[in-house]
């Protein structure tokens, strides 16, 4: 059984400020659906709408064509998994999964037998007798999602659960909850600061900024075709040169960036809303992007190594060119060898699909 | 600034002296208890005794008072603890500026002084009897209601204190995470915040029979014409000090010590199964060795040895009897007074000798009988050593530490005292 | 008609969290804790203290008029003159004056102690401590002044060795001194002083206090500049405390207080049982409650300290 979540222009005002802005979305049933953005971008405070805990200013919500308008987060058909998992302390592993269960009257002994079942589930079978605080982190992590699924919930959500797990726990756990929601075909909606976790589980990624959705698409898009200036930033690294649009046709947009040449990034059809001649505008290129060239290649442009930083897989390269500081990222292929000449000056370009112009707008601060 | 290790030398002198402060009064109370003397002290030492027990047992007043103490005590726990808890969670759940508004009427009734309460009480509760035009003998005349009411004004804020500082470590999602799966509001309340408040609903009971128990400033108003244990205690103590006070003393005394005894070890024995799994000590040999040990302080081996001792000291005392050295002991003073006697009849009798019997208990007032505590004395130096005309030693006067002094009239002796002091060690 | 709007959406705000049941026992609880045990007493009180003493039968008949007399006879006794009421307002200021000097005394000997007990100490060693604090505290009132009776008595302890060493000839009367009267209500709230204080200095980063070290203060500096101001709020907590209870008691000066030094207290119940006149002894326990919070508020005014800090 899964429902569709669907979001129509919500508006939440606080005393002093706006917390969430005209969010307009619909998330499909069985979707794996998450919200990124900074902390303080309203992302958490969307998904206490969504699970009652916060009613809307304006706007509605709907859970399979319910409203959900005046129904409290008890009888809503949505389980929420807590920051820091919220298991009661003074009750046992089993207890705690048959909570919902207990609040809803159902017999003891199915209870338990529903418990068990859950346990197996999440690979802890036979250990409902022990107390919380017996449970490594990642063991209580399964525990929450096995008491948030005794219910049998249309709709998962997930309050950045995985962040105070260490980093291989939490690598871990990505694929962990991907496989359980293909497992019981939920549709979970994942709230994160973390863009790795969003991009690696999420079928689709709404990314939010001061209380604004910036864009909503799949991984790859809003990687790779980033909507606004602060989904450009904020997801992955990026080098942003402001700069003014000198012309645009069908294929590309010819941009002065201040170094000197004249860019030009490439307009495909997807492409949104493009600055016009005359604008100023941001245009962005990864450093995975940038590659060294011979000079006076098309789309190049005078540098000076400033830096090296050596990671293993990857070699980082911190460059001057003009007034930017910018990074470029190599593929190590283990044949070493400087970049740059002797001066320390080299010539990087690009290439126009792996660039991005957009609007000016504001940035991701670092 | 030593950290964590230990006190210095002067640090460990000043904890000395303060826990000596702390201590002192009560352990010299609690000897007080064992000596036959009418009077409540330490030296004269006249018989090791348990009498003042058997006279409690047979004190009705007082057990009559602590009845109504049990009942009062009771009736505090019911109304107080609820109130209490209801407070304390209404402070976590409303706004700053209506918190310390509440915060601070909730807080009043410790500090206004208790007399206040109890006569405010009083003076309230017979209003509102007026107007409902009721009678003398309505229940809002009783004392014992009454004394519930003024108790549970104050005793509720102490036990919303306790509350307090537990509710503080309540973490509100886990709330939020029962009204999510499902729960009402009032399954939530039921099956989340109350267990969790339990261990804090446990000591605030304990904290509040106590405190009712003890009360004496507002009781004593409230009770109107009734009596509570501390009522009667203190009309004992005014009317005359007397040992059965220290026998009372040694009795709560050592409900207290098993009490706190049986806590500690229950306590240890709870943080030591709480150790999470990783954390227990592994069987390792020492542990082995340990093994005998911890049962030894497992808290049921701990009640069973308390259980023996306490239970072996009120045998023993029960089957001691006292009355022979106590008639030893009245014998010497009966011998001593004859001596006395005839001492004085062929001189003019001091003026003193007529008026301090009737000052003090006759029993005890006089003061050669003081001089020795030695159960088999030799009489025959004692009036040699005491000057006539300063028998009445200043520690014979001792029952009635209020009464004109007539020995500090008279001229005092080169050292009145050396008798009583030389006479024990000998 | 605002307010009882913003007491309804206040009770829907708890219904909406703990549901209709529970907020009926907050509120009722509460609502009866300070209307029916709080303020309705204490206005009764007041407003009784400004009736005169009538036999019931007159009371609410045309001689049952509000009147000053029992103020009056406070300041001015009973005399029509002009003379003061010497007797009873030094009482009042004797008790204050001793009530002082009592939460002072204890403020100095408890400070060592708790800070001792909050930073000095082990785990265990600091639970022993503790334990050994509260345990005298749960022995009867009655009983702990009747304690120091014994100590102090003319053929007591303290007179035994004091003479014993040669500090005094012959025994003194601690009991007329009041010096029994002191030490005995220094005792009775020692942990009322102890624990405010601990819980102020326990949450004092350590840190800060090898900090002044390491800068060169001296062990008092530490004290005088780090801790002290760190702790204010526990200091004025316990010290109200201590005072208030201090000028209310009743028990100890009853026990302890020498034939003619009176307590405040003392007055009101005698006005309240062998006076017999009531109103007066509303009006006396009226006057013993506002000093004593004026010069309270006064106080923590001077030290700057809001009174959300007592009891923390």
């Amino acid at each position: 059984m899964t429902k569709e979540v669907s979001l129509d222009h919500v508006w939440v005002e606080f005393e002093n400020f706006v917390a969430v802005e005209d969010a307009n979305l619909t998330i499909a049933g069985g979707e794996f659906f998450s919200f990124l953005g900074p902390s303080g971008c309203g992302k958490t405070t969307l998904l206490r709408c969504i699970s009652g805990f916060q009613e809307p200013t304006l706007g509605r919500i709907r859970i399979g064509n319910h409203d959900m308008k005046g129904v409290g987060p008890n009888r809503r058909p949505t389980a929420l998994i807590f920051q820091n998992l919220a298991l009661f302390p003074l009750r046992s592993v089993a207890d705690n999964i048959a909570f919902p269960l207990e609040v809803r009257g159902v017999e003891k002994r199915e209870r338990r037998r529903r418990a068990d079942e859950l346990l197996e589930m999440i690979a802890l079978p036979g250990q409902g007798d022990k107390r919380i605080d017996e449970l490594s982190g990642g063991q209580k992590q399964r525990v929450a999602i096995a008491r948030a699924l005794a219910v049998k919930p249309d709709i998962l959500l997930l309050d950045e659960p995985l962040s105070a797990l260490d980093l291989k726990l939490r690598q871990h756990m990505r694929t962990e909850l991907r496989a359980i929601q293909k497992q019981v075909g939920l549709t979970f909606i994942y709230i994160t600061h973390d863009q790795g976790e969003a991009l690696t589980m999420s079928d689709r990624v709404a990314v939010m900024s001061r209380g604004k959705i910036q864009q909503v698409a799949d991984s790859r898009t809003i990687y790779d075709r980033p909507a606004t200036s602060f989904v450009a930033s904020f997801v992955g690294e990026n080098n942003a040169f402001a700069g003014t649009v000198l012309a645009k046709d069908g294929q590309g947009i010819t941009i002065d960036a201040g170094l000197g040449v004249p860019l030009v990034a490439a307009l495909r059809a997807d492409s949104g809303v493009t600055p016009a001649v005359g604008e100023p505008c941001h245009l962005f290129i990864r450093p995975e992007a940038l590659v060294p060239m011979t000079s006076g290649s098309p789309n190049s442009f005078e540098a000076r190594l400033v830096k090296e930083e050596f990671e293993g897989h990857m070699r980082h390269l911190l460059l001057q060119a003009g007034e930017h500081q910018l990074r470029m990222s190599l593929v190590n292929n283990g044949l070493g060898g400087s970049v740059a000449g002797a001066d320390g000056r080299l010539t990087v370009g690009f290439v126009p699909e792996l660039a991005v112009a957009l609007p000016l707008g504001l940035l991701a601060s670092a | 600034m030593t950290r964590k290790t230990g006190t210095g030398l002067i640090p460990g002198l000043y904890l000395l002296l303060f826990f000596a402060y702390l201590f002192g009064p009560l352990i010299i109370m609690v000897i007080t208890a064992f000596n036959s003397s009418q009077f409540p002290r330490i030296r004269p030492w006249e018989c090791f005794t348990t009498g003042w027990f058997a006279k409690l047992a047979a004190d009705d007043k007082l057990l009559a008072g602590i009845g109504s103490s049990l009942v009062i005590g009771i009736g505090v726990i019911a109304v107080a603890i609820p109130v209490g808890l209801a407070a304390a969670i209404l402070l976590s759940q409303v706004g700053p500026r209506l918190r310390s508004a509440l915060y601070t009427i909730f807080i009043a009734p410790i500090l206004v002084p208790g007399v206040v309460i109890g006569l405010s009480t009083l003076i309230f509760w017979g209003r509102i009897a007026g107007f409902l035009g009721l009678s003398y003998k309505s229940f809002l005349y009783d004392g014992t209601f009454l004394t519930i009411l003024g108790q549970v004004t104050f005793i509720a804020a102490y036990s919303m204190l306790v509350f307090l500082s537990r509710i503080q470590r309540f973490d509100p999602t886990l709330t939020e995470a029962a009204l999510d799966m499902g729960a009402t509001p009032t399954q939530a309340f039921c099956k989340v915040l109350l267990p969790f408040m339990a261990p804090a609903i446990g000591s605030a009971t304990v904290l509040a029979f106590l405190a009712s128990l003890e009360n004496y400033n507002t009781t004593v108003f409230t009770i109107v014409s009734g009596s509570t244990f501390t009522t009667v205690l203190a009309s004992k103590v005014r009317y005359g000090l007397d040992p059965s006070i220290s026998a009372v003393a040694v009795i709560i005394i050592g409900a207290t010590l098993v009490a706190a005894i049986l806590y500690e070890s229950w306590r240890r024995d709870k943080a030591r199964r709480l150790l999470p799994a990783g954390r227990r000590v592994p069987a390792a040999p020492a542990d082995l060795w340990l093994a005998p040990v911890r049962r030894l302080t497992h808290p049921a081996f701990v009640g069973a040895m308390l259980a023996v001792v306490v239970g072996g000291s009120i045998w023993a005392g029960s089957r001691h009897d006292s009355s022979a050295c106590e008639a030893q002991i009245m014998e010497n003073k009966r011998a001593l007074q004859q001596q006395f006697m005839q001492q004085q009849a062929p001189a003019s009798p001091p003026p003193a000798a007529t008026t301090a019997p009737v000052q003090a208990p006759a029993s005890s007032v006089f003061a050669p009988s003081n001089l020795f505590s030695s159960p088999a004395p030799e009489p025959a130096p004692a009036p040699a050593q005491a000057p006539a005309n300063g028998a009445f030693a200043p520690s014979g006067l001792a029952p009635s530490s209020e009464a004109p002094a007539p020995a500090g009239q008279q001229p005092a002796p080169a050292s009145p005292f050396a008798p009583s002091n030389l006479a024990p060690s000998q | 008609m605002k307010d009882f709007l913003g007491i309804r959406r206040f009770f829907a705000g708890l219904v909406e969290r703990n549901g209709l049941a529970v907020s009926l026992y907050l509120t009722a609880a509460v609502g009866i804790w300070i209307f029916l045990l709080i303020i309705l007493p204490q206005l009764t009180m007041f407003d009784y203290s400004f009736h005169h003493n009538l036999p019931p039968a007159k009371v609410g008949g045309p001689e049952d008029v509000y009147t000053l007399e029992h103020y009056r006879y406070f300041l001015r006794g009973s005399g029509n003159g002009s003379a003061y009421n010497v007797l009873d307002m030094s009482v009042l200021v004797r008790t204050l004056v001793a009530a002082i000097f009592v939460t002072v005394f204890d403020l100095v000997i408890c400070y060592p102690v708790a800070f001792m007990l909050a930073k000095s100490s082990s785990a265990g060693r600091a639970r022993l401590m503790v334990l050994a604090l509260i345990v005298p505290y749960w022995i009867n009132e009655i009983l702990r002044a009747f304690a120091f009776r014994i100590l102090f008595g003319s053929s007591g302890v303290i007179n035994e060795f004091g003479m014993a060493v040669g500090l005094w000839g012959s025994p003194i009367d601690f009991i007329r001194e009041d010096v029994a009267l002191y030490a005995g209500l220094a005792y009775a709230y020692i942990l009322l002083m102890i624990f405010p204080l601990y819980n102020a200095i326990e949450s004092l980063d350590i840190n800060q206090l090898e900090a002044a070290r390491d800068m060169g203060a001296t062990r008092l500096q530490v004290h005088t500049k780090v801790v002290i101001p760190y702790a204010k709020p526990g200091i004025a907590s316990g010290s109200t405390m201590v005072f208030m209870l201090t000028a209310g008691a009743l028990a100890a000066p009853e026990i302890l207080g020498g034939p003619s030094n009176l307590w405040f207290t003392q007055i009101v119940y005698q006005w309240f049982n062998s006076g017999g006149n009531w109103p007066r002894g509303s009006a006396y326990a009226m006057i013993l409650l506002v000093v004593c919070i004026a010069f309270v508020l006064l106080t923590m005014r001077l030290f700057k300290v809001s009174i959300g800090a007592i009891g923390r």
